[in-house]
This record gives C-alpha cells, sequence and structure tokens, in this order.
C-alpha cells in the first residue's frame, strides 16, 4: 500500500518540515548530528552537535544511552528532554538503527496530553466556581451583617431608655431619700445605679459599633485645640482614677493651635483608653496623657504601669469582642468594644490607633491624627 | 486626549487574544470595557456570549482547534470572577434562582452566566456546576424553595436528559417556573419542552433579562 513511488519521499518530507515528531540523527558517539523541524524548535539551541545523552534530564546518574539504543526499534522509552522554553519535556521515543549511527523519533503521549488539558481546565472550571461561592457567600454575609446592625441598633436603641429611666430614680431616690433609708437598702440601691451605669454603657457601645459598621458614622468637625480636648476627656476619668488611687498626669493641655475634628468622639476615644489603662493600673501606679504635634500630624499616647499585652494579644486587640489576656487589676467588666470603636473612630478621622507594649513593662497607646497642610484639620 | 471607548475595537481585540491564547489581552479588553460600560448585562451579552458564539462557529467550521475552543472558554469564564464584586453587590429583591447544566452536559459557562443575569436583577443565583446529578438538583431545590429554575443546554444531543430533569422537577415541584435556553436550542427542540407546563424557552441572554424585568413588573 505505501510502496507506490513517491510515498516515501512524501513522508520523509512530512517528517523533517511538519510532523509533530521529533526526529535526530544521531552518529557512533549518539552526538546530535542532525535535527528536523521540530526538534530544532522544542530543543535548546545548539542541540545540534551535541550529545543526546546531555540533552536529557537524568537524576539517576546511571542513564546509559546506549543500553536502550541496544534494546532495538520495537522499544520505547520514555525519556525528559532540556528544552528551550526551559521547562522539561517527556517523549516517547523509539531507536531505529543506522548503518553509521542511529535514528531517535521520539512524540508526545497524546492520551497523556488530553488527560492534562481536561485536568487543567476541570481545576479551571472548579477554581471558577468557588470563587463565584465565596462572592456570593461574602454577599449573604455583608446582608446578613447589616441585618444583625439594625437588629442591634434597634434593640440598643429600645433598651436605652428604660435603663436611663432607672438610673435617674436611682440617683434621685438615693439623693432626696437616702437618709431614710439604712445602709442595706442604699447598698442595694448603688448596686442597682452601678448595674444601669453599666448597661448603659453597654448599650452605647452597641449604638456605636451598629451605627459605624452600616457606614453611618459622621464626623462632625468642629473647631478646637488640643488644651480643650484634654480638658474635656479629664473629668470622665478622674473619678475613676480617684477610686482606684492611680495618679493621672497630663503633658498636653498647654497647646492651643486651632484643630478641627469631632471633639465628642475624639474624647470617647481617649477617655476609652484612659479607662483601661485606668483598670489595667495598681494602686499607686501612673497613667500618663501627653500630646505631640508636629506639622504632618497630631499624636495622643496614654502610657499606664500596668502588666502589658503579650505581642501575640497585641495583634487581636482592636477586634470586636477581643480580650487581652491581661485581666482588669479590680476585676471590671468588659465586652471587648471600646477599641474597636476606637481604632474605626479614629480611621473616620483618618488617623491611626496602636499599641505599644512589652509585658511586665506597661502599654502605651497612640493615636496619630493627619494635619492638613492648611494647619488645622486633623 | 483621553481614548474613546468603541465596544466594536475592543471586541475584536478581545476575540483575537481568545483565539491566540493570550490571556492577558484578554484580561485588557475585559477590563476595559467594565471600567467603560456601566451596564454588566451588555458585558455579558455582548462581549461573553458574542466571543463564546463566534470561537464555537470558528471551530464547528474547522478554522481553530478543540484545545484553542476550549481554552476560550476557560479565558471567559476565569474573566468573570471580575464581575463579582460589582454583581453580588446589587440590591436584593428576595427572589431565588436555581440554575443548572444537566447530567451529561459538560459545558456550563452558559448556566453560570445565567445564574449570575439573575443576581443582576437582584435575585440569588444558585449555580450548580457541570453534569449536575439530578439527585443533587432536586436537593437544591428543595433546600432553596427557588422562585425558578432555569436549565441550560449547549449540545443538543442532551435534549433528552434535559427533557427528563423537567419532568422530574414539575413532577415534585408543580408550580416552579422552569426556564430552559442554550446554544442547543439554535437546532431546535424549544417544541419539545414548551409542550410542559410551566416551561418557558428563551433564546439569549436579552430574553432572560426581559423576563426578569417582566417578573419584577409583576411583584
Amino acid at each position: 500500500m505505501f510502496d507506490t513511488p513517491g510515498i516515501a519521499e512524501a513522508m520523509q518530507s512530512y517528517v523533517l518540515e511538519t510532523a509533530p515528531v521529533l526526529a535526530l540523527r544521531l552518529d557512533a558517539n549518539q552526538r546530535v548530528t542532525a535535527a528536523n523541524a521540530q526538534a530544532r524548535q522544542i530543543l535548546r539551541s545548539g542541540a545540534v552537535g551535541r550529545p543526546l545523552a546531555e540533552q536529557i534530564v537524568d537524576f539517576t546518574h546511571s542513564f546509559e544511552l546506549s543500553a536502550l539504543i541496544n534494546q532495538g526499534s520495537t522499544a520505547v522509552h520514555r525519556l525528559t528532554l532540556s528544552t528551550a522554553s526551559g521547562m522539561p519535556e517527556t517523549l516517547c521515543f523509539r531507536f531505529f538503527p543506522l548503518p553509521d549511527g542511529t535514528l531517535a523519533l521520539g512524540s508526545l503521549d497524546l492520551k497523556e496530553q488530553q488527560q492534562l488539558r481536561d485536568e487543567v481546565l476541570g481545576l479551571n472550571r472548579e477554581l471558577n466556581d468557588l470563587s463565584r461561592l465565596l462572592h456570593q457567600a461574602n454577599a449573604e454575609l455583608r446582608e446578613l451583617n447589616q441585618v444583625k446592625n439594625r437588629f442591634i441598633g434597634m434593640a440598643a436603641h429600645d433598651l436605652r431608655k428604660p435603663v436611663g429611666v432607672i438610673m435617674t430614680y436611682s440617683e434621685f431616690v438615693l439623693d432626696e431619700a437616702g437618709d431614710r433609708l439604712d445602709d442595706e437598702q442604699r447598698g442595694f440601691l448603688r448596686t442597682s445605679l452601678a448595674a444601669a451605669v453599666g448597661m448603659k454603657r453597654l448599650i452605647d457601645n452597641f449604638l456605636d459599633v451598629s451605627v459605624i459598621e452600616s457606614g453611618q458614622l459622621r464626623v462632625e468637625r468642629s473647631r478646637t485645640d488640643v488644651g480643650q480636648i484634654v480638658e474635656g476627656v479629664l473629668p470622665l476619668v478622674r473619678l475613676l482614677a480617684a477610686r482606684k488611687k492611680i495618679e493621672l498626669h497630663t503633658e498636653a493641655g498647654d497647646d492651643n493651635r486651632p484643630l478641627l475634628v469631632d471633639v465628642a468622639k475624639l474624647q470617647q476615644v481617649l477617655g476609652n483608653l484612659l479607662g483601661n489603662a485606668i483598670e489595667h493600673s495598681k494602686p499607686g501606679q501612673r497613667v500618663w496623657l501627653t500630646a505631640h504635634r508636629d506639622d504632618a500630624e497630631l499624636v495622643f499616647s496614654v502610657r499606664d504601669q500596668g502588666p502589658g499585652i503579650a505581642p501575640e494579644d497585641q495583634t487581636k486587640l482592636f477586634a470586636p469582642f477581643a480580650r487581652a489576656g491581661t485581666r482588669k487589676t479590680a476585676g471590671e467588666r468588659s465586652v471587648g468594644l471600646g477599641l474597636a470603636i476606637a481604632r474605626l473612630v479614629v480611621a473616620a478621622h483618618g488617623g491611626r490607633l496602636w499599641v505599644e507594649s512589652v509585658p511586665g513593662l506597661g502599654s502605651t497607646f497612640f493615636v496619630s491624627l493627619p494635619i492638613a497642610p492648611g494647619g488645622d484639620h486633623a | 486626549m483621553s481614548q474613546v471607548f468603541s465596544s466594536e475595537d475592543v471586541y475584536r481585540r478581545y476575540l483575537d487574544g481568545l483565539l491566540s491564547n493570550n490571556r492577558q489581552q484578554c484580561r485588557e479588553c475585559f477590563e476595559q470595557w467594565l471600567a467603560a460600560d456601566a451596564e454588566l448585562g451588555t458585558l455579558y451579552e455582548n462581549l461573553v456570549q458574542r466571543s463564546l458564539y463566534e470561537v464555537g462557529d470558528l471551530w464547528e467550521r474547522g478554522r481553530i482547534s478543540v484545545a484553542t475552543e476550549h481554552l476560550a472558554t476557560a479565558i471567559n469564564e476565569s474573566l468573570l470572577n471580575l464581575t463579582y464584586p460589582r454583581l453580588f453587590a446589587q440590591a436584593r429583591i428576595g427572589k431565588t434562582a436555581v440554575i443548572a447544566s444537566t447530567a451529561n452536559e459538560y459545558h456550563q459557562l452558559g448556566a453560570k452566566m445565567v445564574a449570575d443575569i439573575f443576581e443582576l436583577h437582584g435575585w440569588r443565583g444558585y449555580f450548580l456546576g457541570a453534569n449536575t446529578p439530578l439527585r443533587d438538583l432536586l436537593d437544591l431545590i428543595r433546600e432553596k424553595g427557588p422562585d425558578a429554575v432555569a436549565l441550560s443546554l449547549t449540545v443538543y444531543f442532551n435534549l433528552d436528559s434535559l427533557l427528563q430533569t423537567a419532568v422530574a422537577i414539575r413532577s415534585e415541584f408543580p408550580t416552579v417556573p422552569i426556564l430552559v435556553g442554550g446554544q442547543a436550542f439554535r437546532w431546535g427542540g424549544r417544541d419539545r419542552v414548551e409542550g410542559l407546563p410551566e416551561v418557558r424557552c428563551l433564546a439569549s441572554l436579552s430574553d432572560l433579562e426581559a423576563w426578569l424585568k417582566d417578573e419584577r413588573n409583576h411583584v
């Protein structure tokens, strides 16, 4: 069938110029003396003239090309070649003896290539499907988070009023009728009042979280200065410090250059940091509030002499409901929202909040607010 | 002077990238379209669907290899990821759809694009991948209780499988609308699926968009 004149020439031409087959002629020393078009394209430059064995990737260090050639032309050998692309390529070779050397013919395993392609495409599909699921799940979680925020916001809003009533009437009874009560009854009322104050703080935190997370936090800037901010924040914590016999120091009160910030929210942040510092300190220890301003930024810092925070706790300190491994010294309660809220408020000002702490040597929290080129926009 | 966006030019460059396996060129075109065109629906129809159909035609006419056709599909599918941050951020209307390719149907991109068009119109579009076993599909329908089920068919010879799926869904869920569509219906079969109660055949993504708008008006 294939002995018709012209067929051999056609096949030879096809193999040499077009076919996806590597054809290499080797001399008696297995040096490549000629290569077809496909081989010249795939093999590294300079392949012709070099021994074929040097172009074969071999990790066994016992590779013997002669042994394969001597097995004759019916044996198929899977060999991996270094290629011009830098990627090794595995081909199935057969070696045909010639009077003065060997003809090596190699081809790709098509079945293996097809399997590989199908696997890669299948993996790509799976990856894309998972990516879609991930985006969809994220969208659903965002929706659920919004529902949660609305729920917390509504619940906190509705709870705030009755708690306020409990506080007002407890204070009223203690003020107006305290002298007609015995010690035990006054103790009950004070406990109720303290519990209501704690509950109000918790509710306020929940409201803050729901407002911030729903993207409704508004920074209402007004003109002020560092001195006014510090003056406003100290009364919030002075009583707490006095009760725990903590010395409160400020190195910030004399800077009256103008600033444009949300005073109430910044005081809330500093009050929270000072409150934490006091609650983590022992009687007789000191807490410092300092402010430093240059042309680019205003940095407040709150330093304590408390137990410090372990490095592994420092990274998670600002996440909602996170609690450091350290304990407050008088067993004060916390749900772990204060720092999360503080960081979001500072971020809304375009600033940063971070901590530096060494266990056993206390902690310092920093609030950095950028100063606009105009000078007063923090 | 800013360059004027020409959807035809970008489409031609995108197609050229698909046919030469140039993923980077395709990505640039896709991003250019995303940046220029506010409507994701037109991107799906005029860039992705159009290129898929043209690549399919070229393969059928023997102008490109099956490997190139597969790679073009893979590039298109992976680039859809770029739309997801916008797609899934659409306001929800409280409706869900389950979308699947039927058993033996290994082409899934059409079904995925249908699921995405549902998302674009505020539905949740739950997508099951290629060759979905009927049992898995019925399980998901039970779990999600969808307002519509959409079945995609690319290969005409799988029409019987799609019909069996539609009948099985209809027998367990008598009222849920079933939508069918896909490239396979270019060869016919529309009358066979529309013979079933509450089954609609939608020829293109724009037909699906029209159906979704119509549904919204009926809410």
